[in-house]
């Protein structure tokens, strides 16, 4: 019974997507579409296998810096959450702050950064990082917030220190929705690392985006796209592999 | 027989046995501060005696619950003094089990990981608490429920659990905030049996709210009624009925003259209007 909706829940998807790339690939040959405007599916598959090497290792570069300006983003956006949450101080302090650093069309702080740091790879995970805390930041507060606070009644007259309550009420009970905050930025880090490596860098897909239009070759680019919906699709599934892991009461 | 047994059992913990005493003098509480403050509750005097049942009943808003908090040293009473076993209270009771309206159990631990968190907050010995939550849940009726998440619970196994959580570590004090406001007649009546049972074998000091006038009559010693805004104690009444009481109390027609008066004094206050 589990297995087979397991096995449905991965291949109706799949069945859609092959579906949608058959549309595609008869649309393409019917109408005759020049390739360097859209190439057939056989076309940019085939690329992906040609171009292998370059996708894979460009790939994982990006992978490396979506993980690392994530984890840069993500660790100060769940303090600050915890902070605010908890301390009416330090929502007054911080909230404003917060505010306007997401109000700020943080892409177009790219070129800056640049100016600032060169050719490093910091600019990528600054703005990576700016970019996640936010979202991140966001849905955990609302976890640390669900908390009824008659819990911490019980807490208190249980002895529980500060860690106690943290690791055995707060803690897992905003995990939820720290991990749906999780879900949906990963996927938004892949956007923004590529976009800044258009613009400083010599490896990457977003490098490799340039190489490709230099000359012309849609299929690569099509391929490229295809890489890089791969990393958020993967990054998206480990977190909820990890969410089935660490909540496991979530499946009972 | 097996009461005897069971009440040794459930008496041996390794903290205290007999039950605690509250002494309150004046006790208020004020939200706020200058001119927006509300003065919520108070003065109000308690004097529970170790071991003794009593109900605070009143209407919505008249500060019970607020009184079991500053009661138990959860929030910091705006004046008055507080003792417990003679002694001042400088910081929350931690001989105390608590048990609210809603179960307030933690979503993510099954109802035995809830009950055992006394244990592993607490530090206490694992295999004694262990023995004593088994215990505790088959005297609830919680058989089988040991795994299982609150979500797969119904409401009246929940708050079988909570209470289980509150009485685990063996306090000397239980803490009752309309513990049963959220259940069904028929669930409502049962645990209000089971609970006595356990109350006359252990002989913990409770202190229990309610908007209920037959809950209070049929679980308490004493009966303290409350009026509202701000919050008093403005009647206490003792209820003298032979133990363990009926599922109904129209039983007794004593019971019908405790309730009767706490209904006058009800409506006198204007809690009812017909």
């Amino acid at each position: 019974m589990t297995q087979i909706s397991m096995l449905r829940r991965v291949a109706e998807p799949a069945l859609w997507f092959v579906g949608l790339l058959v549309v595609w690939e008869i649309l393409v040959r019917g109408f005759a579409v020049p390739t360097f405007i859209l190439p057939a599916p056989s076309q940019f598959l085939t690329q992906m296998v040609v171009d292998y090497q370059r996708l894979a290792q460009h790939g994982w570069a990006t992978t490396q810096m979506i993980l690392i300006g994530f984890v840069a983003g993500a660790v100060p956006g769940l303090i600050l959450a915890y902070l605010i949450a908890r301390f009416r101080l330090a929502e007054q302090i911080l909230y404003p702050v917060v505010v306007f650093i997401q109000g700020l069309p943080k892409i177009t702080l790219a070129p800056l950064l640049l100016v600032w740091f060169g050719f490093s790879d910091f600019p990528k995970i600054l703005l990576t990082a700016l970019i996640t805390f936010f979202p991140v930041l966001v849905d955990a507060v609302t976890g640390f917030r669900s908390i009824d606070k008659r819990q911490y009644y019980l807490s208190r007259s249980m002895g529980a220190s500060w860690w106690q309550t943290f690791s055995k009420f707060e803690l897992p009970t905003a995990a939820p929705y720290i991990f749906s905050g999780f879900r949906i930025t990963v996927v938004v880090a892949v956007t923004v690392v590529i976009v800044v490596e258009w613009l400083n860098s010599q490896t990457g897909l977003g490098y490799l985006v340039l190489r490709a239009m230099d000359s012309s070759n849609t299929p690569l680019l099509f391929a490229i796209l295809f890489v890089g919906s791969m990393i958020g699709v993967a990054l998206s599934a480990c977190v909820t592999l990890a969410e089935r892991l660490l909540l496991p009461w979530k499946q009972a | 027989m097996n009461q005897v047994s069971m009440t040794s059992a459930l008496s041996t913990g390794q903290t205290s046995v007999a039950g605690a005493s509250i002494t309150a003098q004046a006790i208020t509480k004020t939200y706020g501060e200058g001119p927006a403050a509300f003065h919520a509750l108070g003065p109000i005097d308690l004097d529970i005696k170790p071991g003794e049942f009593v109900s605070l009943i009143g209407p919505s808003g008249c500060g019970k619950s607020t009184t079991l908090l500053l009661a138990s040293g959860l929030e910091p009473l705006s004046s008055g003094t507080l003792e417990v076993d003679g002694k001042p209270l400088t910081r929350p009771l931690s001989e105390v089990g608590i048990v609210f309206q809603d179960h307030l159990l933690l979503d993510f631990r099954t109802a035995l990981d809830n009950v055992m968190l006394q244990q592993e907050i607490r530090g206490l010995d694992k295999a004694v608490i262990r023995e004593r939550a088994d215990m505790l849940f088959d005297r609830l009726g919680l058989k089988g429920a040991q795994k299982k998440y609150p979500r797969q619970l119904s409401g009246g196994m929940r708050q079988r659990v909570s209470i289980a959580r509150a009485l685990v570590h063996d306090p000397s004090m239980l803490l009752m905030d309309e513990p049963f406001g959220a259940l069904d007649a028929i669930t409502r009546t049962q645990i209000r049996h089971d609970l006595e049972m356990l109350w006359l074998e252990t002989r913990k000091t409770v202190l229990f709210i309610t908007h209920s006038i037959e809950e209070a009559v049929g679980l308490s010693d004493r009966v303290l009624v409350m009026s509202t805004s701000p919050g008093r104690i403005i009647e206490e009444i003792k209820i003298d009925l032979p133990r363990p009481r009926p599922a109904h109390l129209g039983e007794y027609p004593e019971f019908s003259a405790y309730a009767e008066k706490i209904y006058s004094i009800f409506a006198k206050l204007g809690v009812y209007k017909f």
